[in-house]
């Protein structure tokens, strides 16, 4: 909408949305590794193996987080036993335990199930932040094209006041904190034992990053904090400047079909939804995947299939000289005695979502810093509102709006017309990465990624999911269909 | 070759759907599926451009 309508947002409002999103990105990857991702890689069952003294080593040999006292992974561990013996796993019931493809010492196990407890409780504390600044977690409700409707008034109690700004400081310290002290280090104590990892799992080697995080409200490409840029095949000695309309979209092999034939790809600005099941009548054994087979369409780049997520952002940064993204980077492949090559995998996309947490949660408390100066010299603007009125909008216009999600590149384009919507098309981070075959038959990231994967057991494909688990699959979030009158549409008895 | 269906894809948001042909130990080919439709670009036609974000923040 700002992007069709000329928009530019007041710096408070721009700093308040690198804030909300940046905090996201910081809780949401510190879940997918411990809450969604660990437990591909952490044997539940063999912490209880452990000695907790030797647990105790471990962690305090890797970081100075005070919670790391033998009797702490004792009370731990007798938590967990009592689960286990109860025979109510809860949370962990469902897991391929004792496969072979487990590596961890029992000690490592006992402190990464600790840390995975700790971490539900954190990121609880820190995304206070999106009720500070967005009302609620999920889905903020402040923003407002032009802006955001949050009032700036370091003395009135309705509005973000100083009170409120000094708890929010507090909670990206502890923020900070964590992903310094527990976070990284376990990504890099864990990595060793899979080294193998960082040679599986590359896909298709091609990196796309909208970039993001705006440094002024120029509305420049080249202001972004996190850079633009396109990596292809592997080639870290260039980054090539990314133009979205370069963008198209195949439904081949997806669930839906053109006006003019599904051959030919379109730019999302022409984009069509027109959903056309052709798949088999569950339940079914297989999809018919020579024909179509998913609800998700084929976003290309110039024709190719592009991986996002942290692992592009960092690639794309990296390789454009980010400071910081350097340094973390070169930090992190350094502790691991690997070369930048190791990162083409899914061992890399791992680490890179840590690196990228952790330059992240650095950046936060300086955004915040910008935004107290902002405050205390007087500038309390917050939106702008000279074009909200649709009778100083043109007849027709047509935009696009970028954002790096967690989960990477996300694009909602728009074609406005009388003031209403006439086409709305998003193509977001999972779309990329979970997409299927175009029409030249091309694999999306998860596809290829998949191939040379070792299965040991068909039967228990726990290589799958640390592959697939890797770029942080993300479907849709929270889409729930519900009457005007909220009577149910249909009900499902789980057996 | 075992074919092989992993569906639900857990520890996800959404619904995921992998197929996998597996030859001597290793992944020979992969198939990713999406078995949930979405359609938020329906549900913004027609809409005050203003709300768009209320609604696709969803996603």
């Amino acid at each position: 909408m700002e992007d069709a309508l000329g928009i530019k947002v007041p710096d408070n409002a721009r700093i308040i949305r690198n804030l909300i999103s940046g905090i996201q990105c910081v809780q949401d990857h510190v879940i997918h590794f411990y809450h969604l991702h660990a437990l591909d890689w952490v044997d539940i069952t063999s912490a209880l193996k452990a000695d907790p003294g030797e647990t105790s080593k471990l962690a305090q040999s890797i970081s100075p987080w005070p919670k790391s006292s033998a009797a702490y992974f004792k009370t731990v561990q007798d938590h967990l036993k009592k689960f286990v013996e109860s025979g109510q796993l809860g949370l962990f019931a469902n897991g391929y335990w004792g496969h072979p493809a487990y590596k961890l010492p029992p000690a490592a196990n006992l402190m990464a199930v600790a840390h995975y407890l700790e971490a539900l409780d954190w990121q609880r504390e820190v995304i206070k932040i999106h009720a500070i600044l967005g009302s609620k977690n999920p889905h903020p409700q402040t923003y407002l094209v032009g802006g955001m409707a949050i009032p700036l008034d370091p003395n009135s109690a309705a509005a973000l006041n100083a009170d409120k700004l000094a708890l929010q400081r507090q909670l990206l310290v502890t923020a900070k904190q964590f992903v310094d002290q527990v976070y990284l280090p376990d990504v890099l104590a864990i990595a060793p034992f899979y080294k193998d990892w960082a040679g599986y799992g590359a896909g298709v080697g091609n990196y796309l990053s909208y970039g993001d995080y705006p440094i002024d409200t120029t509305g420049d490409p080249a202001r972004l904090w996190l850079p633009r840029g396109v990596i292809v095949n592997r080639d870290l000695s260039r980054v090539h400047p990314m133009d979205h309309k370069q963008i198209t979209e195949f439904v081949t092999h997806s669930w839906y079909e053109y006006g003019d034939g599904d051959g030919r790809a379109k730019h999302p600005w022409e984009g069509e939804t027109n959903p056309k099941y052709t798949g088999p009548k569950p339940p079914y054994e297989f999809l018919q995947t020579d024909t179509k087979y998913s609800w998700i369409k084929a976003p290309r780049y110039n024709g190719l299939p592009m991986e996002v997520g942290p692992l592009s952002r960092m690639l794309v940064a990296y390789a454009s000289g980010h400071k910081a993204v350097k340094a973390a980077v070169d930090g992190a492949l350094k502790a691991l005695g690997v070369g930048p090559a190791a990162l083409f995998s899914t061992l890399g996309r791992i680490a890179a979502r840590a690196i990228e947490t952790q330059v992240m949660a650095g950046e936060l408390l300086a955004w915040h810093d910008q935004l107290v100066a902002n405050i205390k010299r007087g500038d309390l603007t917050i939106h702008n509102g000279e074009r909200w009125d649709p009778a100083t909008w043109p007849r027709e216009a047509q935009g696009w709006g970028f954002h790096e999600a967690p989960r990477g590149a996300l694009g909602h384009w728009v074609r406005i017309k009388d003031g209403a919507i006439v086409n709305y098309q998003c193509v977001v981070p999972s779309t990329w990465n979970a997409s299927p075959r175009d029409a030249k038959g091309q694999r999306g990231p998860y596809e290829s990624s998949l191939l040379g994967t070792p299965v040991a057991n068909p039967s228990s494909p726990v290589e799958i999911l640390r592959t697939v688990h890797s770029f942080d699959p993300c479907m849709a979030c929270a889409v729930h269909v519900t009457g005007p009158a909220r009577q149910p549409i249909t009900r499902i008895q789980v057996a | 070759m075992p074919k092989i269906a992993i569906d639900p894809i857990t520890r996800i948001e959404g619904h995921l759907r992998i197929e996998a042909q597996v030859d001597g130990g290793k992944v020979a080919e992969a198939w990713s599926s999406s078995t949930m439709f979405r359609g938020m670009e329906l549900v913004l036609k027609g809409r005050d451009p203003r709300d768009a974000w209320l609604f696709a923040q969803r996603i």
